[in-house]
C-alpha cells in the first residue's frame, strides 16, 4: 500500500473514533452539570473534559453561567480548535477524500454525510435546544461507519491501518479519561467514567470483589474482554501491527511491535493493587507516554515525511 | 394537469425527441407514455431525491473561478437521451475511424512527417503548436498507440446530422458521470427503463483496464497500473477515484513516485514497488520537472526518461495535444484520406483558417455571427459566442485575431440539437452534444458509453460543465 494512503488511513480512523469519543464525552458531562451536585462542579468538570482531548482554553476567565456553554461551543464548533468535533469530521473527511480510492463507497457515503450534516448543523439551534440529538448523531454515524468499514472493506492491510487507527485513538482516550477523572474521588466520578467510555452496562456483570474504585479502574484498563478497555484497544493494534509487518505475534520486527509489546506485558500481567500503590495518575501518565512514543514509532516506520525535491 | 411531456414544444432546429409534427419519435415513445403517466410533484419530488443523492456519494467537481475551490455536484436531468442502433453504429464506426487516423498522424508527426513532407498539413501549423513535444520525436511508445483514451465531442445540426466538434486527446473527463448517472437513474426511476434495454456502461473500467494492460512495456506479464491524479483539488478528482475503485487499480499523485535507474516505483509500507503502465490525468507539461515545468510537484523526477527508455507506457501517451489543437483540426478529414485512404464517415463543422488573410478578414466583419475558439483552450473557457457577445467583445477578440491569428479558429454558429429538460419542474427544449469515449489498447474499440451534456439556459449552446452545464443519461440501444 502506498504510505501516503497508509497514513490517510490511520487519521482518518482517528478523527473518526475522536469524534466518536468526544461526542459521547460531551453528552455525559452536559447532563451531569445539569443536576444540582454538578452545576456545582460546573467549571473543573468541563477544565477535566478539555483536559482529557488536550484541549487549552481558559474556561476560569469566563462568567460562570457561561461556562457550560463556551466549553461545548468550543468543543464543538470551534474551528481554531483542531480536535473539536467539527475538525475532527473535517479532517477525517478530507483524509476519506485522499484515500477515496481505497475506501468502499458505502464507507466513503456514509463519512461524507457525516461531514454534511455537521458542516450544516446550525451552532445556534443546539445552544438552544441543547447538543444531545446533534451529539448523538456524530455518535451514532462515528460508529456507524466503523461497522460499514468492517463490513465493506476486505480485511487486509487496508483495514489493519484503519483498525489500527481507531483502536489507538480508543486507548489513548480510555487512558487519558483515567487521568482525567479520578473515579476514587466519588461514586458520582466513577459512574461517569463508565458512561463517557460506554462501560456502565458492561461493568454492571463485574463481580463484585474488589472496592468499586478498583472494580471501575481494573475494568477500564485492564479488562481483557471490554473492547473501550486500555488493554483490549491495545491487543488490537497489536494484532494488526503483527498483520502489517506479517511477523508472528509475541516477537518483533521493528520498534513500534516492540514498544506496544512492552507496554502490553505490564498491562497483561498488571495487577490492579500494584496500581493503586504507585497511583492512578503517575501509572496513567507513563502509559501516555508510552502512547506517545509509539505513535511516532509508527509513523516513522509507515509514512516517514516524504524528502521535497529542491 | 396537463401530462408531462404533452405541451412539449421544440424550437425551430433539431429535436432528439419530437419530429417536424412534434410527434415522439419512434425510439421515445415508450418514453413519452412512461412520462405521461407521471405527475408533476412525483416528478419534482425524484429530482430532490437524485440531486441529495449525488452529493452524498460525492459525485462533484471543483470549480475554478470560485476561489474557494467549490464542489458541486453536476446537474443530472433525470430524462435520458436515446441513440437508436443505427445511429450509434454509424457514431462508433466514424469515431474510431477518426480515433485510428489521428493516432497513425501522432505517429507520423514523431517520426517520418510524411503527411507534412507531401504538404497535406502544414508544417508550420504542427511546429507552432504548443502541444507538438520536441522530446517526442523518434521516441517509440508500446504499440505505437498514442491516443488510450478519447473523448470525441459531436454535435447534430437542424438536418440530425451528426458533426464532430472536437477531438479530446489528451486526457478527457466525464466517464464518471455516464457510469454514475446510469446507476443513479436505474435507483430512482426505474419505471423509465420500462421497454428499454439500453446497452450497460458498467464494464468501462475493466474495459479500460484491459486496453491499458495490452500496452505494457514487455517486461512483464502482470503489469502494475496505477492512475496519476493532481489530487483532490482537481475538477476531476471524483472521477479518479471512481475509476482506480472500479479498475482495482492503484490511485497515485507524483509524490508517491519515485524514478530510479529509469525505472518508475511507487513508495509503499513495504518499501519500493514497481509501476509499468501509468495512466496519467495529469497535463503533460506537470509530468516531470525534469523536461517540463521545473516547479510542477504533479510528476516525478525522471518519469520522462523511464518512458523514452520503454521501462513505463503513459496513457495517454506524451505529445498527443498537436492532434487535438484546434487549429489542426480542419485537417483530421485529410488525415483520413491519407492514412487510411476512406472518405469520413463524420464531418468536421466548417472551420475557417485564420492564417488566410481573405478568411480572416470575413471573420472579422462577421464576429457577430460566429464562434470563436482559441487553439489551446479547452472546458469553454476563453471563446466568443458571437450572436451572444457586446460589441466591446468583439472588438477586444479582432484585435487578438489580428495579433496571433495561430491562437484562434472561428466557426458558424452551429444549432445542436435539442432534448426534453426538466427545467424547474417543466420540460422544455434545451441543447445536448454527445461525448462518446474510445479506448485503444491494441484495438480501437467504443463501448456504448457517451456522456451527453445540456445547456441549462434557454437558448444557451455552451455545455461544458464548468460552464454551468448539466449532464444526461445516454441509452444507446441494442440490436
Amino acid at each position: 500500500m502506498l504510505s501516503r494512503v497508509a497514513e490517510s488511513l490511520w487519521w482518518m480512523s482517528r478523527n473518526l473514533e475522536r469524534a466518536e469519543t468526544l461526542a459521547r464525552i460531551l453528552d455525559v458531562n452536559y447532563t451531569r452539570t445539569m443536576d444540582r451536585y454538578g452545576s456545582e462542579h460546573a467549571l473543573p468538570h468541563w477544565n477535566a473534559v478539555l483536559g482529557i482531548v488536550g484541549m487549552q482554553t481558559q474556561l476560569e476567565l469566563i462568567a460562570p453561567s457561561e461556562v457550560a456553554s463556551t466549553a461545548l461551543h468550543y468543543c464543538t464548533f470551534s474551528s481554531e480548535n483542531r480536535t473539536s468535533i467539527v475538525s475532527c469530521v473535517r479532517i477525517a473527511r478530507q483524509n476519506a477524500l485522499y484515500v477515496r480510492g481505497e475506501l468502499s463507497s458505502e464507507v466513503w457515503e456514509a463519512i461524507n454525510g457525516l461531514y454534511l450534516s455537521v458542516e450544516s448543523s446550525s451552532p445556534r439551534s443546539i445552544a438552544r435546544d441543547g447538543p444531545s440529538s446533534f451529539l448523538r448523531h456524530v455518535r451514532d454515524i462515528a460508529q456507524a461507519v466503523g461497522g460499514i468499514i468492517d463490513a465493506t472493506i476486505s480485511h487486509d492491510e487496508v483495514w489493519d491501518f484503519l483498525q489500527m487507527g481507531r483502536f489507538f485513538e480508543r486507548a489513548y482516550l480510555t487512558n487519558r479519561m483515567l487521568r482525567g477523572i479520578d473515579p476514587s474521588a466519588s461514586s458520582i466520578e466513577s459512574q461517569t467514567l463508565l458512561q463517557m467510555c460506554c462501560a456502565s452496562e458492561p461493568f454492571a456483570k463485574v463481580p463484585h470483589a474488589m472496592s468499586e474504585t478498583d472494580r471501575v479502574v481494573a475494568f477500564l484498563l485492564l479488562d481483557p474482554a471490554f473492547p473501550r478497555s486500555v488493554r483490549f484497544a491495545l491487543r488490537e493494534v497489536d494484532a494488526s501491527l503483527h498483520r502489517i509487518s506479517q511477523t508472528a505475534g509475541g516477537t518483533y520486527s521493528n520498534e513500534a511491535e516492540r514498544m506496544l509489546g512492552r507496554l502490553l506485558a505490564i498491562l497483561d500481567f498488571a495487577q490492579i493493587g500494584e496500581i493503586t500503590n504507585e497511583g492512578l495518575g503517575p501509572f496513567t501518565g507513563r502509559a501516555g507516554d508510552r502512547l506517545d512514543a509509539f505513535s511516532i514509532a509508527v509513523e516513522r516506520i509507515y509514512f516517514p515525511r516524504i524528502p521535497v525535491a529542491s | 394537469m396537463q401530462a408531462l411531456l404533452e405541451g412539449y414544444v421544440s424550437q425551430e432546429l433539431f429535436d432528439e425527441f419530437a419530429d417536424e409534427r412534434g410527434e415522439p419519435r419512434p425510439h421515445y415513445r415508450a418514453l413519452a407514455r412512461t412520462v405521461g403517466a407521471i405527475s408533476t410533484s412525483d416528478f419534482r419530488h425524484r429530482v430532490e431525491m437524485v440531486n441529495s443523492v449525488l452529493l452524498q456519494r460525492g459525485v462533484t467537481f471543483t470549480v475554478y473561478s470560485d476561489a474557494r475551490g467549490t464542489e458541486r455536484i453536476l446537474p443530472f436531468d433525470l430524462l435520458p437521451r436515446i441513440i437508436p442502433v443505427a445511429d450509434w453504429t454509424q457514431i462508433a464506426r466514424g469515431i474510431a475511424q477518426r480515433v485510428r487516423a489521428l493516432n497513425a498522424f501522432l505517429h507520423d508527426v514523431y517520426h517520418e512527417q510524411r503527411i507534412l513532407l507531401e504538404g497535406k498539413v502544414p508544417y508550420d501549423l504542427v511546429y507552432s503548436s504548443a502541444f507538438f513535444n520536441r522530446e517526442m520525436l523518434d521516441v517509440r511508445v508500446a504499440g505505437d498507440v498514442y491516443i488510450h483514451v478519447s473523448g470525441i465531442d459531436l454535435i447534430r445540426d437542424v438536418s440530425g446530422r451528426y458533426l464532430v466538434l472536437e477531438d479530446n486527446l489528451r486526457t478527457p473527463s466525464g466517464i464518471s458521470y455516464v457510469l454514475e448517472n446510469r446507476d443513479v437513474l436505474k435507483r430512482s426511476f426505474p419505471q423509465l427503463f420500462a421497454e428499454y434495454m439500453p446497452l450497460p456502461v458498467d464494464d468501462y473500467p475493466i474495459r479500460l483496464r484491459e486496453a491499458l494492460r495490452r500496452v505494457a512495456p514487455a517486461t512483464t506479464d502482470d503489469p502494475t497500473i496505477a492512475i496519476l491524479t493532481p489530487g483532490i483539488y482537481n475538477s476531476a478528482y471524483f472521477e479518479h477515484t471512481l475509476l482506480a475503485r472500479r479498475m482495482g487499480v492503484e490511485l497515485v499523485e507524483g509524490q508517491d513516485l519515485i524514478v530510479h535507474d529509469n525505472v518508475v516505483y511507487m513508495r509503499t509500507t513495504r518499501g519500493l514497488s514497481r509501476v509499468d503502465v501509468i495512466y496519467r490525468r495529469v497535463d503533460d507539461d506537470y509530468l516531470d520537472p525534469l523536461f517540463f515545468r521545473p516547479d510542477s510537484a504533479l510528476g516525478a523526477a525522471g518519469l520522462f526518461n523511464a518512458y523514452r527508455a520503454g521501462n513505463v507506457t503513459i496513457a495517454n501517451a506524451v505529445g498527443t495535444g498537436v492532434a487535438d489543437d484546434k487549429a489542426v483540426y480542419p485537417y483530421v478529414p485529410a488525415m483520413i484520406r491519407f492514412y487510411l485512404s476512406e472518405e469520413p464517415i463524420l464531418d468536421n463543422v466548417p472551420t475557417y483558417d485564420l492564417g488566410d488573410l481573405r478568411q480572416r478578414r470575413h471573420v472579422i466583419e462577421h464576429l457577430h455571427e460566429l464562434v470563436v475558439k482559441r487553439a489551446t483552450a479547452s472546458g469553454g473557457y476563453g471563446m466568443l459566442m458571437g450572436p451572444a457577445s457586446t460589441a466591446a467583445e468583439r472588438a477586444a477578440f479582432a484585435d487578438a485575431i489580428e495579433a496571433n491569428p495561430r491562437e484562434f479558429i472561428a466557426q458558424p454558429v452551429i444549432q445542436l440539437s435539442s432534448h426534453p429538460t426538466i427545467v424547474e419542474g417543466e420540460i422544455l427544449p434545451r441543447r445536448v452534444d454527445l461525448r462518446p469515449f474510445v479506448l485503444y489498447g491494441d484495438e480501437i474499440e467504443c463501448p456504448p458509453a457517451a456522456l451527453t451534456r445540456v445547456a441549462l439556459e434557454n437558448g444557451s449552446l455552451v455545455v461544458n460543465s464548468s460552464q454551468g452545464g448539466g449532464s444526461k443519461d445516454t441509452w444507446i440501444l441494442g440490436e
